[in-house]
Parts: C-alpha cells; sequence; structure tokens
C-alpha cells in the first residue's frame, strides 16, 4: 500500500448546508465517514440525519459546502457535483429510508437489475440475460438462500420483504461506502440479526458502513463509532460505550432511563 | 395473380399493420417505460415527409433501389434524431409535460407539411414517389411491398418480445416504475429514455417511410392526430404494459372496423365520406372509456412479470 493509499474509503463532508423554506436543516463544518468499518449515525428525529445522508448521495443538492469521497486507492471524487446514478459506479451506495420496491418486477428481476451493468443493458445485446444469470447464478443464489425469499420468481409481497430486498440490492452492489437508512425498520428479529450479520460480513471485506437507526440494540452491537446529531448539526463523535453515557446524548435523545 | 384480393383489402391490412407497428413502439416508450408520447404521428410524419422530399424532389445521380435506400435511411435517422431531441426536452417532464411536448411536436410538422409548401407540397400534396422495383401491376407491387411492411412489423414485434426478455426491458420497467430507486442502483434513467426515444422514433420514421412508397402521394391530413389516437386505442384497449397489447387492440379496433365493418357490413355508400370516420374515432373512443371503466389494465391484463421469470430462468 503506498502512502496515499487507504484501508477503507471515506466520505468527507466539509461545510454542508442545507435549508428548507429558512429552517436550517443540516449545518455540519466537518464530518468524516469511513474511517471505521461500521458508523452508526444517531440523532432525534428532525436531527438532520437522513437529509445529510441524501446530501452525500446528491439525491438533494448542497446549498454550501461539499462532499468528497476519498477512495482506498487514494484518489478523490467530488461525490456533490456528481449525478446521484454516478453514485454506484464511485463505489457509493444508500439504501431507501421508505419501503420502495419497483411495482412490476419479481424479487429475482430486482436482483438480476442491481448486478446488470450498463453493458448487459444494451438495448442490442442479445444474449445478454441468460448470460447475466449464468454469471450470477452462484451470487444470487447464496442471498436468496441467506435471506430465506420464499419466491424469487415473485413480486416482493409485504414491507419486510421490500425492506430486505432493498438491502440485498445494495449487498450486491458492493459498495465501498454504504449508507443504510434504517435498514431493519419493519424487520422481523431473526432478519433483524440476518442483515447484522451481511453489514458486518461486507464490514471486514473493506466497505465502510454507515447506518442510521433508531433501533438503539442494532447501534450498540454493530458499530464501532457513532456520530450523534442533533438540531442538524454533528455534536459529538466517539465509541458507542462514550456515547451511550454522555450527558448530552442522554438528554437530548436517549433519555435518563435508557438501559 | 393476386385477382381474390381486393386492392382495397391490402390498403386496409397495410393500415393495420402500421398502427400495429406503432402500437409496439408506443409500449416500449409507454407501457414499459411510462414515457408518454403523445406526438406518433409527429415521429412517423417526419419519416413520411423527408422520405417524400429527398425521394421526389432531390435529383439522385442513381436510381432505385439505391435511391430508396439513401433516401429510406436518412428519413429513418432524421426521426430519430427529433427522437433524441424531443426525449432530452421531455425526459425530466411528469406525464403532462411528456403529453404537451410531445403533441407540440406533432403540432409543429403539420403544420411545417402545410406551410412550407414549397419543400412540402403544402395542402395540394408531394407526389413524384413509387415503388423501388417493378413487378408489373400495381396491385401486385402494393402486395409485395404490403408483405415487407408486415416483415418490418414483424421484426418490431420480436424485439419487443425480446426486450421484455432482456436486461434492457428491466431497466426500462425499472425506470417506469420507480425512477429515483433506479437511479440509486446507478441506472441512468435519462440515457435510457434519450435511447428508446432514438430507437422507437426511428422506427417510427421507417413506418412512415413504408407509408409515402405504398401510397405514392403525402398531403398533411395523413399526419394528423388520428394515427397517434388509433395507436394509443389499440394499445390501451389491448393492454399497455404487454408486449401483445397492441397487436390484439388494434386487431379488435382498427382491423374490426376497417376491415371487417367497411369490407364486409354493406354499409351505404353515402356513408363513407362523412358517416364513417366520424363513427370511427366515436366507436375508438368509446371502446377506450368502457375499456378504462371496466377493464382498465387492457384486454390482455396487467404485465405477468412471475411467469416470464419462471420460463426464462430456473431459480426456486
Amino acid at each position: 500500500m503506498t502512502s496515499s493509499e487507504r484501508t477503507r474509503a471515506e466520505i468527507h463532508v466539509r461545510g454542508a448546508k442545507k435549508s428548507f423554506s429558512g429552517r436550517t436543516v443540516v449545518d455540519v463544518d466537518e464530518l468524516v465517514l469511513g474511517d471505521s468499518a461500521v458508523e452508526g449515525l444517531l440523532g432525534p428525529n428532525g436531527a438532520g440525519k437522513t437529509t445529510l445522508m441524501r446530501m452525500i448521495m446528491h439525491s438533494i443538492p448542497l446549498d454550501e459546502g461539499t462532499v468528497t469521497l476519498h477512495k482506498r486507492d487514494g484518489s478523490t471524487i467530488t461525490l456533490s457535483e456528481l449525478p446521484p446514478h454516478q453514485m454506484v459506479s464511485n463505489g457509493v451506495v444508500k439504501s431507501t429510508q421508505v419501503v420502495s420496491d419497483f411495482d412490476q418486477l419479481t424479487i429475482l428481476d430486482s436482483l438480476l437489475l442491481a448486478l446488470a451493468t450498463p453493458g448487459d443493458e444494451s438495448p442490442i445485446r442479445w444474449k445478454a440475460e441468460r448470460e447475466l444469470a449464468k454469471k450470477h447464478e452462484e451470487e444470487i443464489r447464496h442471498q436468496l438462500d441467506r435471506f430465506g425469499f420464499g419466491n424469487p420468481n415473485e413480486v416482493a409481497g409485504s414491507a419486510g420483504e421490500k425492506k430486505l430486498l432493498d438491502i440485498v440490492r445494495c449487498l450486491l452492489l458492493k459498495p465501498d461506502v454504504l449508507l443504510l437508512d434504517e435498514p431493519t425498520a419493519g424487520l422481523p428479529d431473526d432478519i433483524t440479526q440476518l442483515v447484522m450479520s451481511a453489514v458486518r460480513e461486507l464490514a471486514l471485506g473493506g466497505t465502510s458502513v454507515v447506518i442510521v437507526e433508531h433501533d438503539l440494540e442494532v447501534i450498540w452491537e454493530l458499530c464501532d463509532e457513532v456520530t450523534f446529531m442533533a438540531e442538524g448539526r454533528v455534536l459529538m463523535k466517539s465509541d458507542p460505550e462514550t456515547i451511550r453515557n454522555n450527558s448530552l446524548v442522554v438528554e437530548k435523545y436517549l433519555g435518563a432511563d435508557h438501559a | 395473380m393476386l385477382d381474390w384480393l381486393d386492392a382495397f383489402l391490402i390498403s386496409g391490412l397495410f393500415g393495420v399493420v402500421q398502427i400495429i407497428g406503432l402500437g409496439l413502439l408506443v409500449h416500449l416508450q409507454m407501457g414499459l417505460t411510462r414515457v408518454a408520447n403523445f406526438g406518433v404521428a409527429g415521429f412517423w410524419g417526419l419519416g413520411l415527409y423527408v422520405f417524400g422530399i429527398l425521394y421526389g424532389k432531390v435529383d439522385w445521380p442513381f436510381g432505385d433501389p439505391w435511391q430508396f435506400l439513401v433516401c429510406a435511411i436518412a428519413a429513418t435517422a432524421a426521426s430519430a434524431l427529433a427522437g433524441l431531441f424531443v426525449a432530452w426536452l421531455i425526459s425530466d417532464l411528469d406525464v403532462d409535460g411528456a403529453l404537451v411536448g410531445t403533441l407540440g411536436f406533432a403540432t409543429v410538422i403539420f403544420l411545417l407539411a402545410t406551410a412550407w409548401s414549397d419543400l412540402t407540397g403544402g395542402a395540394a400534396g408531394l407526389g413524384g414517389l413509387g415503388f423501388p422495383y417493378d413487378a408489373g401491376p400495381a396491385k401486385t407491387n402494393e402486395f409485395i411491398w404490403f408483405v415487407l411492411t408486415t416483415a418490418i412489423v414483424a421484426g418490431i414485434l420480436a424485439y419487443v418480445l425480446w426486450v421484455h426478455r432482456s436486461p434492457y426491458g428491466r431497466l426500462l420497467i425499472a425506470v417506469g416504475t420507480n425512477e429515483p430507486l433506479a437511479r440509486s442502483l446507478g441506472k441512468s434513467s435519462t440515457r435510457a429514455k434519450l435511447t428508446l426515444f432514438t430507437i422507437t422514433s426511428g422506427m417510427m420514421g421507417l413506418l412512415g417511410v413504408m407509408q409515402a412508397v405504398m401510397f405514392r402521394f403525402i398531403i398533411p391530413a395523413n399526419v394528423t392526430i388520428n394515427i397517434t389516437l388509433a395507436a394509443l386505442a389499440g394499445l390501451i384497449l389491448g393492454g399497455i404494459t404487454r408486449a401483445w397489447g397492441a397487436v390484439v387492440g388494434v386487431l379488435f379496433t382498427v382491423a374490426l372496423f376497417d376491415i371487417v365493418i367497411q369490407f364486409y357490413v354493406p354499409l351505404p355508400q353515402e356513408w363513407y365520406t362523412q358517416a364513417i370516420p366520424v363513427a370511427r374515432e366515436a366507436i375508438f373512443g368509446l371502446a377506450l372509456v368502457l375499456v378504462l371503466l371496466f377493464r382498465p389494465k387492457g384486454m390482455l391484463g396487467e404485465m405477468k412479470r412471475p411467469q416470464l421469470m419462471r420460463r426464462i430462468h430456473d431459480f426456486k
């Protein structure tokens, strides 16, 4: 590894501001995400966590500031200048906060969609479908078996199944940075454990994972580091134990009777 | 030869095949990608007129079939480029915006066809066109042209069926059903729409070329909204999301009315000038209303993706 290379990709947020109707929703001076394998983003409702995630993905534009990606090979890309669809090709992937799916597509369709490259999706590549399925057969079977999807040839039915499918699509993209926005909301406990296990596995492989989650057990168990936000600002960043016992966090978010 | 075949029947069947072809292309745009197109007549008409002008007004140093081929390729390319341009304009608009934008394009083509009379012949029309071969009597030439056009439309149908079974089709459906989610997976929805519109508009232009040769004479009345309505009515009636929707729908509208009723039902001669064309549009409109009320997904119903995926793949 040369001096400029790093073990994980990092996202640097500098001077990022976003206001809606005159109200500042995000105002982050300096934040580095990805310096730990799994990082949590914690804060009360309205803290600006989801808005910050969307600003990182450039699905909403910044009023001020920049978001840059520092890749493992040492190169740097300004994410806040890229169109949203170019995030994936640069290794940055985000799950959706609300349940979202493609109405007409089956579960298998969804997985193949995530795996297909622009070359596979050429309007004149005649044998692309079978080649695509054959190339990724093992990977698809692994994910289908791991998460216990019923019939991959059916459209995802329940909200939980759609949520899980969203996460699996993200996993299949093999991101350098994965942003998960409330990934286990609505999932049963056993599936939540499977998702956490998959996230750990991904992080071990070198992916930087950032999780926004209201299920605090997920944050305490999974994260190496936690950033606490309130009223659009980053108030502190530390290990889970320190955050958990910090009086400010207790006052603004956890409450005095938290476990 | 071909004594058994009436010239009117060839012309009627040719019209049915044309509308099926246009309906199939609109299916890719509206049924899969959900990009509204109310300007079918514009892309089709552009191919028709560019071919007519190039073939009839330019003094080419070579004759047919090269003259036809060069003019047909140029006309197809012109429609494809127009499709690219219009798609670029409407790619970020909602359904209403896309409808108005494409309708506006078709209106511009109609107005140019009418007003630019030096080039298009205006209301008097543009002639001087002919078949790129001579197989004998006009009816024989027309029949051969009908077969060629049918082959092209069969090719379009085969392409549509392939699209449904390909990653490209999946991309179009993804963009159509949830564009933000598709973008979050790294899909360029804008590029998908632009590529689709370029290809499908080019094919609409080629169908316009086939029309120009078949009737050897072009007038602005050819490129009114009627052809758009016929394609849309057939497609929606058959099932806008189904590959065979346009085929079934057009057979139950255009074919049923323009061939079965007009050709085989004995109607008073005086009805053909006024009453029948008006009744045709009224019946198409009524059929659309009834379908949208009682079977909004069309005769073939909704997209049957699970069945298709089971046929292609053996994942269980």
